[in-house]
């Protein structure tokens, strides 16, 4: 499926050997981009160090707030930790594959580049979504999963098979939707490239996720369950490990994940379709 | 003669505005930090007082600190670090106007259109959150427009000193993003910087990030003795005066450098 119906015998991207081939440009993407960022070393500060200590100040609030209860929400210290750990986990995949790529890719379709991008043998959105990243801000990802391990020591977690197929089916879940809300935001600025902004707009909206989802209540909990699924991204994988995760609630995770993900296929579709390159 | 220069530097300014006002709007909504921080501590206040903190108080700090934020902003950094890099400031600097004064009067004519815009988003908290209380001390409210006329003074300088830097680096802007993610802990932006732990509380109501956001919000909603706003008033001043000498210094050590390689 793709926007640009060039001639009968292009390549629709699930034909035979179509897997290898997508597989190969992620590759080539990929090292490129590492490539970039061993030659251009000051982004290990600017997009690694600074991201992770933005991260981090993110969560002065919460240990401040530690300061004057016994607990936030019904989360102790180490569990906000953990917690803490997946925000990382979830901020700095964002921050390593999913912005850039949404921002090159606005960056081509408002100049009228992404011509280039359409025109190659695989899938449009595809393409799209490996048209750049950000390699050094993977330090907030290990940072991440380091605090996670170290939190669930301290908790004496041992979680069992279950707690880890949950922990797996919401992870996926969490940054599935993450995806999704991304290419809406691309696929929006088909329309209006004003909205280019907007994926700073989410950027802020993820501060939200720094926070268990237990400190929401009535239609804000219900928007960041189902609609902005932040609660899918950090709070239920730390519930999953802690315990306190129902099957009903992955189940819920999962069925948001798909929902969003089949609305940003269509949605890209429609934009792709309505995109008429810098030269026509 | 400067003030009708100033007069059509402030009528493009306005106009710029203009023309780029989705995008001023999607950057006011990326600015709502404030009012994320009051969903969430006033969630947390919701069985008793933080510390000071009630959740009215919370509701009138973070909508407070929320208009504040975009009262004072400017984003001459980002405009001055991409006219160095790419030698755009060359025509600026053969403009019978100085560079300075054109930044300071395009972000200042933004203002108004970003009120408005504003407005909306405010009135819709106010009325979530049912009101705000604010100070009934007629001192402190006399002076709440000199802070904010120095808070947006002091953001303005120190974007421009850090500015300035590229004319020496490449990544000013980087630079920038350190001061924020400082500004965003320690201005009283996330958290009323009063919630701290007592010593670092002391420090940080002195730095000039709290100079910025943090004093004039707690002067709106009536958190301040006499002897606190003239000490805070004090704090923005000084603050303003080293952040500007060494914007000034840097702009014309800069300017110097810049001429050298024949831009």
């Amino acid at each position: 499926m793709s926007g640009l119906d060039v001639g009968g015998g292009r390549p629709d991207g699930f034909e035979h050997g179509a897997l290898a081939r997508h597989l190969r440009l992620l590759g080539a993407q990929l090292r490129m981009s590492v490539l970039a960022a061993l030659e251009y070393r000051v982004e290990f500060w600017t997009n690694g160090v600074v991201n992770l200590a933005w991260s981090f100040g993110g969560v002065v609030p919460l240990f401040v707030a530690f300061d004057h209860r016994e607990d936030v929400a019904g989360w102790g210290a180490w569990e906000i930790v953990l917690l803490t750990g997946f925000f990382l986990i979830v901020s700095g995949s964002f921050a390593t594959f999913v912005q850039p790529a949404v921002t090159e890719s606005m960056g081509r379709i408002r100049e009228g580049t992404l011509d280039y991008l359409l025109l190659r043998p695989v899938d449009s959105l595809m393409s799209c979504l490996v048209a750049a990243f950000s390699p050094w801000s993977v330090l907030e990802v290990f940072t991440g999963i380091g605090l996670a391990v170290l939190a669930s020591v301290q908790l004496g977690l041992s979680p069992g098979a279950e707690q880890i197929a949950m922990l797996v089916a919401v992870l996926v879940s969490g940054l599935v939707s993450l995806y999704a809300i991304a290419v809406l935001i691309l696929a929006a600025s088909f329309r209006a490239l004003e909205l280019e902004n907007s994926i700073f707009l989410m950027e802020t909206l993820l501060d939200f996720a720094h926070w268990p989802i237990s400190v929401f209540r009535g239609p804000l909990k219900l928007v960041f369950t189902f609609v902005i699924p932040f609660a899918v991204m950090t709070s239920y994988p730390a519930q999953s490990l802690i315990g306190g995760l129902s099957r009903g609630e992955v189940l819920g995770a999962l069925a948001t994940a798909a929902t969003l993900a089949v609305i940003a296929r269509l949605a890209w579709l429609r934009g792709v379709r309505g995109y008429t390159s810098a030269s026509s | 003669v400067t003030e009708s220069k100033a007069g059509a530097l402030w009528r493009f300014g306005v106009a710029e505005a203009a023309a780029y006002r989705a995008s001023l709007l999607i950057w006011i909504l990326a600015t709502t930090l404030p009012l994320i921080s009051l969903v969430l501590w006033r969630a947390l206040a919701e069985d008793g007082s933080i510390g000071d903190y009630s959740q009215r108080d919370f509701d009138s700090y973070f909508v407070t600190a929320f208009l504040i934020r975009q009262l004072s902003s400017s984003w001459v950094v980002w405009d001055l670090d991409r006219q160095i890099r790419t030698g755009e400031l060359s025509s600026l600097l053969l403009r019978p106007v100085s560079p300075l004064l054109h930044h300071a009067m395009t972000n200042l004519a933004a203002l108004p259109l970003r009120m408005v815009l504003t407005a909306p988003v405010a009135l819709a908290v106010l009325f979530a959150v049912g009101g705000i209380s604010t100070s009934s001390d007629p001192l402190a409210l006399t002076l709440v427009p000199v802070a904010l006329a120095l808070a947006w003074l002091l953001n303005f300088v120190t974007q421009l000193a850090v500015g300035c830097l590229a004319f020496w680096i490449t990544r000013a802007t980087s630079l920038y993003d350190v001061w924020l993610g400082a500004y965003f802990v320690l201005a009283g932006y996330m958290l009323p910087t009063s919630l701290f732990p007592a010593g670092l509380a002391a420090v940080a109501r002195v730095l000039p990030f709290h100079a910025a956001l943090g004093f004039p919000v707690e002067l709106v909603i009536g958190r301040l003795s006499t002897a606190q706003i003239l000490t805070g008033l004090g704090l923005q001043l000084g603050w303003i005066a080293v952040l500007g000498s060494l914007a000034l210094f840097a702009w014309q050590r800069g300017v110097r450098a810049y001429g050298a390689f024949g831009a």
